[in-house]
């Protein structure tokens, strides 16, 4: 988390001071910003999201985690595959893909990890207690089976060498993979996360069982189609273009879907979750959900694109989408979990608070200069000025947005401190604990639990 | 519905399946092979280049992607799919930090890009792109043999009227000021030559110049228009010396057409993308006051007068 924003932090100066990297070629900017992007990919927000996972699985299906050595192990790895990426990253050795730049053997670890985290996940799942699985149960094994898969598709690990496709069929399949790292990764983990914690903080059921099915259902189907829209400007085929423009606006239902849904769930109950600050950095992702999302929808638009492709509008979109949606549900779900998990009290509240403004400061105030940097960009260019014209126009703000980025970086720092004073704190006097809570989330939902156990197909019921 | 984790499971990876098949496979099963008519393979040291601008993350500031919709250099060719047919990995590139590199073969010569790499300041003031000193003499020239090759055949033709014309540019320098002064002013068609910048001095004209001046030429030019640079070791024929113009028959037209056209072959670039008419005539005559001493703005032939400028005192 601190080296990421650290990362972001670095590449963010040397776009004021690009003197700065000097002759070292292992800060350039080209070599700061995959490190960057991948750390808080693999680095931050997965593993924070994961970590929930691996706390709730268990709970949830009322069983112990299949294999506790098999975690251990998947997170020794993982880190090592983290260090594999700096170092790789660092020293130039890059595939030049985006989000697929790792070098094959790194490749192969990650794709080791997957298939270890699934199987540990799946046979928790087989040696449940608990007959039904909640929605986040859902999530978490569709996250990590569609990603390992889509990790190896994308990434063409049949090609040890190039890791790519020739010509523009590399450039769909990258745009396929590197948008499914959002909707088949990032964003099912976050909403399995968001299905937990949300309701168990609200101390309410989960307000319906059809609408996490057709969340759940139209997310795998919808997402997945949408990566040409990164392409829309590219001699690609049209059709490709129309399919990835509509399901791009169809990102409307399963976004909506989902947001009801949990929204609901803590209809009245807002207290509760600005109790909890775990609540509060999940229900916060929540709401900065549904602003990345409609953004999306309405950035597909061709009309759209031609301003704000190839502009920092879009870095301040992929902000909000990443930190402040699905950084935002990770962190939650650490502070949520980690009390618990670890038997002791938070170390401070007020630093978590603390770090909950910084963190939502730092990305409202991303999103809003990059947004303005981007539509100076966008229509400058659009009039016909050069890009070499324009750089003095957004320069004031990548001086704020880099400053942003420092507060965003303390953030990380005293998030790194918390947690740590947390683990190595004081034990609570009591442990609370906890028995299975799927019948608890599922009671109420508009009667989910008669709804799967008979496994009738149920009608909608307006309350 | 009940859900299963074989529910869950099977029917998502087979969703998963079937869409692959749909907006992955399909597009690479109908994929276009035919090369385009610029297309050509890539040399051994081009190809080298290439893993230079992959390894240094060249590709997250430029892209290689000509749209409809631009303007800037290269835009005179829309991509097209068989242009990319030999790609692996293809770099389209998602941001524009810097301008597009499509078709930026033969647009400089080879000192102007090694001037660039070592500072990229040098050549461009406000450039925000990273020093690449550290690639060392052979790795800029092989990423440079890339950067020429961009635009493929097309790139080729502008490479050979780079060299074409260095020959020229490189004789008039070496046959001294004179001859040198008198060969560029030859090179510009009559009728810019006898043309004076129709707009009169004004501090503002020359403090909007000035400023122009910073942003574009200072680097190859020096803040005293002496051509003494922090480029000028890495460019041959040096950057021109403005002061030696005195009384040489330097026109306005003159000076505009150079700064529209840029001199092919030398490392003066052409402005005419960046800046528009009333930009290239302030700075040509912010050049002409300041280190020529000799301006003839506002001078006959004008013509009616323009409504804007300020009247003058009979």
């Amino acid at each position: 988390m601190m080296m990421a924003t650290f990362m972001g932090l670095l590449g963010a100066t040397e776009l004021i001071a690009p003197d700065l990297s000097g002759n070292l070629s292992w800060i350039v900017f080209g070599r700061v910003r995959p490190i960057h992007v991948n750390l808080v990919l693999f680095g931050f927000v997965t593993p924070g999201l994961l970590g929930a996972a691996f706390y709730f699985l268990p709970r949830l299906l009322d069983t112990d985690l299949y294999s506790e050595g098999l975690g251990r192990v998947s997170v020794i790895v993982w880190n090592l595959i983290l260090v594999c990426i700096v170092l790789s990253l660092a020293a130039g050795y890059s595939q030049g893909r985006e989000y697929a730049e790792m070098i094959w053997p790194v490749d192969m670890l990650i794709v080791i990890v997957f298939t270890l985290i699934f199987f540990n996940f799946i046979m928790t799942v087989a040696q449940r207690r608990e007959p039904l699985l909640y929605v986040s149960v859902w999530y978490a094994c569709a996250a990590i089976v569609l990603t390992g898969l889509t990790y190896c598709l994308g990434n063409v690990i049949w090609r040890p060498d190039s890791g790519a496709l020739v010509g523009i069929p590399d450039a769909i399949l990258l745009w396929f993979y590197g948008h499914n790292i959002f909707g088949l990764l990032l964003t099912p983990l976050s909403l399995g996360v968001a299905y937990y914690v949300i309701p168990r903080v609200c101390r309410s059921p989960l307000y319906s069982h059809t609408l996490s099915l057709v969340g759940f259902w139209s997310l795998i189907l919808v997402y997945t189609h949408i990566g040409t829209h990164h392409l829309l400007q590219v001699p690609v085929p049209t059709w490709l273009k129309v399919i990835a423009t509509v399901d791009s606006v169809g990102m409307v239902i399963p976004v909506m879907v989902v947001l009801i849904n949990l929204w609901y769930t803590a209809k009245g109950r807002l207290g509760e979750i600005h109790a909890d600050i775990g609540g509060k950095f999940v229900f916060t992702g929540t709401i900065l959900y549904f602003f990345v999302s409609i953004q999306g929808s309405m950035m597909a638009l061709p009309q759209v694109q031609r301003i704000t492709h190839f502009n920092n509008w879009v870095i301040a979109h992929s902000h909000v989408g990443v930190l402040g949606f699905a950084g935002m549900i990770a962190l939650g779900g650490i502070y949520y979990i980690l009390p618990r998990a670890v038997g002791k009290p938070l170390y401070s509240r007020y630093l978590a608070d603390f770090q909950y403004w910084l963190v939502l400061i730092g990305v409202v105030g991303f999103t809003v200069v990059l947004t303005i940097a981007g539509l100076i960009q966008g229509n400058a260019w659009f009039n016909g000025e050069t890009i070499y014209r324009v750089l003095p126009e957004i320069h004031m703000y990548y001086i704020v947005r880099a400053s942003l980025g420092l507060i965003i970086f303390v953030a990380a720092v005293l998030g790194f401190y918390n947690i740590v004073r947390t683990i190595f704190g004081r034990p609570a006097e009591t442990v609370v604990v906890e028995g299975s809570p799927t019948r608890e989330l599922l009671a109420g939902s508009e009667s989910g639990l008669a709804h799967q156990e008979s496994g009738l197909a149920h009608q909608e019921v307006a309350s | 519905m009940k859900m299963t984790p074989k529910a869950v499971i099977i029917g998502s990876v087979l969703m998963l399946a079937t869409i692959v098949f749909v907006v992955v496979y399909i597009p690479w099963a109908n994929r276009i092979q035919t090369p385009s008519e610029i297309h050509r393979t890539r040399s051994e040291i081009e190809a080298e280049g290439r893993k230079i601008y992959i390894a240094n993350g060249c590709v997250y500031c430029h892209s290689q992607s000509i749209r409809t919709i631009d303007w800037g250099k290269g835009a005179e060719r829309i991509a097209q799919a068989g242009d990319y047919v030999a790609d692996q990995p293809i770099l389209l590139g998602s941001q524009r930090t810097g301008p597009d590199l499509s078709q930026q073969g033969g647009e400089h010569p080879d000192d102007w890009h090694k001037a660039h790499f070592i500072n990229p300041r040098y050549t461009s003031p406000n450039s925000i792109m990273p020093r690449f000193e550290y690639l060392g003499e052979e790795g800029i020239a092989t990423l440079t043999a890339y950067v020429q090759s961009l635009g493929m055949k097309d790139a080729d033709k502008r490479v050979a009227r780079q060299a074409y014309w260095k020959e020229k540019v490189i004789a008039a320098y070496e046959a001294g000021p004179e001859a040198n002064v008198k060969w560029l002013n030859e090179q510009v068609p009559q009728g810019w030559r006898d043309l004076p910048n129709p707009y009169p001095t004004t501090p503002a004209a020359l403090a909007r110049g000035r400023k122009i001046y910073q942003d574009f030429c200072l680097g190859c030019h020096s803040a005293v228009g002496d051509g003494m640079g922090p480029a000028q070791p890495y460019i041959y024929p040096p950057p021109f010396n403005f002061t030696i113009l005195h009384g040489r028959e330097i026109s306005g037209g003159i000076i505009y057409y150079h700064l529209m056209n840029g001199i092919t072959g030398s490392a003066m670039p052409y402005f005419k993308k960046d800046l528009e008419s009333e930009k290239i005539w302030e700075v040509g005559d912010y050049i002409a006051v300041y280190f020529i001493n000799d301006s003839d703005a506002n001078t006959e032939p004008r013509g009616i007068d323009a409504a804007y400028e300020p009247v003058e005192e009979e």
